[in-house]
């Protein structure tokens, strides 16, 4: 009978958990991973085709994925089946749920934008009064940071202004194209800062767990690796009261199983681990697992054409690249209709206009593609949704999923502050769109459903105070001293950025914290 | 043969069988059904027989929309993407038949949409015309359809009634036609539409047990133009 038990569980394989398993192998720690998919596999689950090969000429699978718009045909296989994995919640305030169950999890598909949270984020109740600040700043994250952005190696240029920390980049030293030039200098009287772009360029074109991350930990020897595991919950000691280990069950077969280890690490992303902790009635003494999810609200955006793009005359010069305005309210001046702020992804190139910014048909239509082909300027918002205590995820008892785990039932929803915060980006995208002297041809202000920027954080979140808080500043539970969650459930405020390499960071610091606390044997 | 020598062999033979089983594995695989198991054979080298998409060899059965509001698509589908240059239209690429399965397979709201709009398009044919919008000029129809015409940004469609319908549709007529074969095979030239081409993922270990199984089934999803102020709209497909 086999009896074995790991040093570490780590419950989850994306950007948290290969953080944590790289870390505490190459520490000579023994780790074992689950994942609750497959392993993707691209040359065995994959073939290059064009949309009419497939059964809906490439609109999304009707009726399927209904919460995830990203989804279409090619890719509707990847995300988490909502009927498999369902959650509810109220019709009148959707959530958009986006989950990729696959080994590495939601690191396999991102955006790749990498930006550190600054101390506007870390002490926003400093500055603004609202919330909680989180137990540590930017000087405590920074190293970790730095090592992340080396390991994915994030292009960016030291252009920053304090809201927006610069970092250990491969420099982006790219001349703006003309556009873009006139969009800084449109820009100007509006106080908005325009800096070059920040991405993760990866390696081989990937910036993952599963290139990154896990073959580091791999190499240790010290990591076994299980995939299809759905943990149910996790077990604790009955007589000493802490976690040791999980029970879980296999995908495909349903042979329910269990393992033991001294130390539990929670990496299935923010939704799914404390859905755990609640199925598990665990590390909660504080009431505020769950509590506080946030996102960033996605959708509102201005689409422009560059006039002097137009008939075929766009160029390399003139147009092209990616610029990042990072928040530039509530900085050094004060908004009377929101707190905290936005940023706008801003994108100039040579590329069509899509057929929805033109109020035509037909040939009429098709006259217009022609002449604005190649001028296509677009803004996007990115801006913070508020922790707000009322907005949280609990156990929907009356309801499971394909393994018999009672799901979650999700009730948030924005509020004036996000509405505003939205209203505001697209007026001011599009002033300063007509002040560069682009035409507008499209805006929205309405946001996507919470959840659409597959950045939920919070429902853990980080603190001193155990009753006002779940996790301490090492990501450790209050309650559990060998329970850790190193994924964005820890997030005491969203922020604007996406968070994937504050994720990271966090996951490499908690992760060393854990390894020198083992080896000192206080775990 | 003497009477001994006789039963001695008697005896062996009868004993033989058991002796020669008592040589063989105690769980012995079952002879094969035939000279060879039925699974053996297909391997790398085996060449793959060569198939093509139904698309412009058969048609597809109209299970959805009724003959008047498939009429109406048909009209529909030929005002908003006629054939342009060298590219099919619509029709070519026969879409009408292809949203009749997509739309016929899809959620009540986006099956409201289409019903809803189709009908609208008639009645207002009729009232201004006396006539149903399958028998309307381009004139007319453009008359019927231009004012209801929007820019929007993805997964934003206009909430307004009609509004709604028209722009959505044209979307859809657009996206099915371009990702056609008939399209395909006409190539693009300058800003005209290429179709849709990229990695497919099958499924991966696709659980069977649950695809089989009493499964609970998430909220509806939203509707299409929510009332209050601050909605948020979502796209049902």
């Amino acid at each position: 009978m086999t009896n074995e038990t790991f040093d570490v569980l780590i419950i989850g394989s994306g950007h948290a958990g290969g953080m944590a398993a790289k870390v505490l192998t190459e520490s000579g720690i023994r780790c074992l991973m689950l994942n609750a998919g497959p392993v993707a596999d691209v040359a065995r689950n994959a073939q290059h085709k064009p949309a009419y090969e497939l059964p809906y000429r490439g609109f999304k699978p009707p009726g399927r994925l209904e919460h995830v718009f990203q989804a279409n045909e090619f890719n509707a296989n990847v995300w988490v089946d909502e009927q498999e994995v369902p959650y509810t919640f109220d019709a009148a305030n959707p959530y958009n749920w986006v989950r990729v169950r696959l080994f590495g999890g939601r690191s396999l598909f991102w955006s790749r934008q990498s930006f550190r949270l600054s101390d506007y984020e870390f002490k926003g109740k400093a500055h603004d009064g609202f919330g909680e600040d989180w137990p540590i700043g930017h000087a405590d994250l920074a190293p970790y940071y730095s090592r992340v952005e080396d390991i994915f190696q994030v292009s960016g240029a030291m252009d920053g202004p304090p809201q927006m920390p610069d970092g250990n980049f491969v420099l982006d030293d790219e001349p703006w194209s003309q556009s873009m030039q006139r969009f800084i200098a449109a820009s100007k009287p509006f106080n908005m800062p325009v800096c070059k772009q920040r991405r993760a360029l990866g390696r081989d074109g990937l910036a993952s767990s599963v290139n990154l991350l896990l073959p580091d930990a791999e190499r240790t020897g010290k990591l076994t690796s299980i995939a299809n595991a759905v943990v149910r919950e996790l077990t604790v000691d009955k007589n000493t009261g802490q976690p040791n280990g999980c029970h879980f069950v296999d995908r495909l077969s349903r042979r329910e199983m269990h393992v033991k280890a001294r130390v539990v690490v929670l990496a299935a992303g923010t939704l799914e681990s404390t859905r755990l902790l609640l199925n598990s009635s665990v590390g909660n003494s504080s009431g505020l697992v769950g509590r506080y999810l946030m996102d960033q609200v996605y959708g509102p955006g201005v689409t422009c054409s560059v006039p002097e793009g137009r008939n075929g005359k766009a160029t390399k010069e003139l147009m092209g690249g990616g610029a990042i305005v990072p928040r530039f309210r509530n900085i050094t001046t004060k908004s009377t209709t929101f707190l905290r702020g936005y940023a706008l992804n801003v994108t100039s190139r040579i590329a069509p206009v899509d057929p929805r910014n033109f109020a035509a048909y037909g040939a009429k239509l098709q006259q217009k593609l022609q002449e604005y082909h190649g001028s296509s300027f677009h803004m996007t918002m990115m801006g913070e949704v508020l922790g707000r205590y009322e907005n949280h995820v609990r156990i929907n008892k009356g309801k499971v999923d394909a393994w018999g785990i009672p799901v979650l039932h999700v009730e948030t929803k924005y509020t004036e502050n996000e509405y505003n915060m939205a209203k505001d980006a697209v007026e001011v995208g599009s002033a300063v769109a007509e002040a560069a002297g682009f035409e507008v041809l499209s805006k929205n202000m309405v946001p996507n459903p919470p959840g659409y920027s597959i950045h939920e954080v919070g429902t853990c979140r980080m603190g001193d105070d155990p009753k006002r808080s779940v996790l301490n500043r090492w990501c450790q539970s209050h309650d559990h001293k060998n329970l850790f969650v190193v994924d964005g459930a820890s997030f005491t405020s969203a922020g604007w950025q996406n968070p994937t390499m504050t994720i990271l960071a966090l996951s490499m610091r908690a992760s060393e914290y854990l390894a020198g606390e083992m080896s000192k044997r206080n775990i | 043969m003497l009477r001994r020598d006789f039963v001695r062999a008697v005896v062996s033979v009868s004993f033989a069988p058991r002796s020669l089983l008592s040589q063989q594995p105690a769980n012995p695989a079952p002879p094969p059904p035939a000279p060879v198991p039925w699974t053996l054979g297909l391997n790398p080298k085996t060449p793959l027989p060569h198939t093509e998409v139904v698309d412009g060899i058969t048609e597809t059965e109209q299970r959805f929309f009724t003959p008047v509001e498939m009429a109406t698509l048909v009209r529909l589908c030929d005002v908003l993407l006629p054939p342009i240059g060298d590219k099919p239209g619509a029709l070519q690429a026969e879409t009408p038949l292809f949203l009749d399965f997509l739309i016929g397979s899809s959620p009540a709201a986006r099956k409201k949409v289409y019903t809803g709009g189709l009908n609208w398009l008639n009645s207002e044919s009729q009232k201004r015309y006396r006539q149903p919008f399958a028998k309307l000029d381009d004139t007319q129809a453009d008359a019927i359809l231009k004012p209801w015409l929007r820019t929007w940004m993805n997964d934003h469609p206009p909430p307004e009634p009609h509004a709604d319908f028209v722009n959505i549709a044209h979307d859809d007529i657009r996206t099915a036609t371009v990702n056609s074969k008939a399209w395909s095979e006409i190539p693009s030239a300058d800003a005209q539409a290429s179709t849709t081409a990229g990695l497919y993922w099958s499924p991966i270990e696709p659980d069977i047990y649950a695809e089989s199984s009493d499964r609970t089934r998430i909220p509806a999803h939203v509707i299409a133009a929510p009332k209050s102020a601050n909605a948020i709209p979502a796209y049902p497909r």
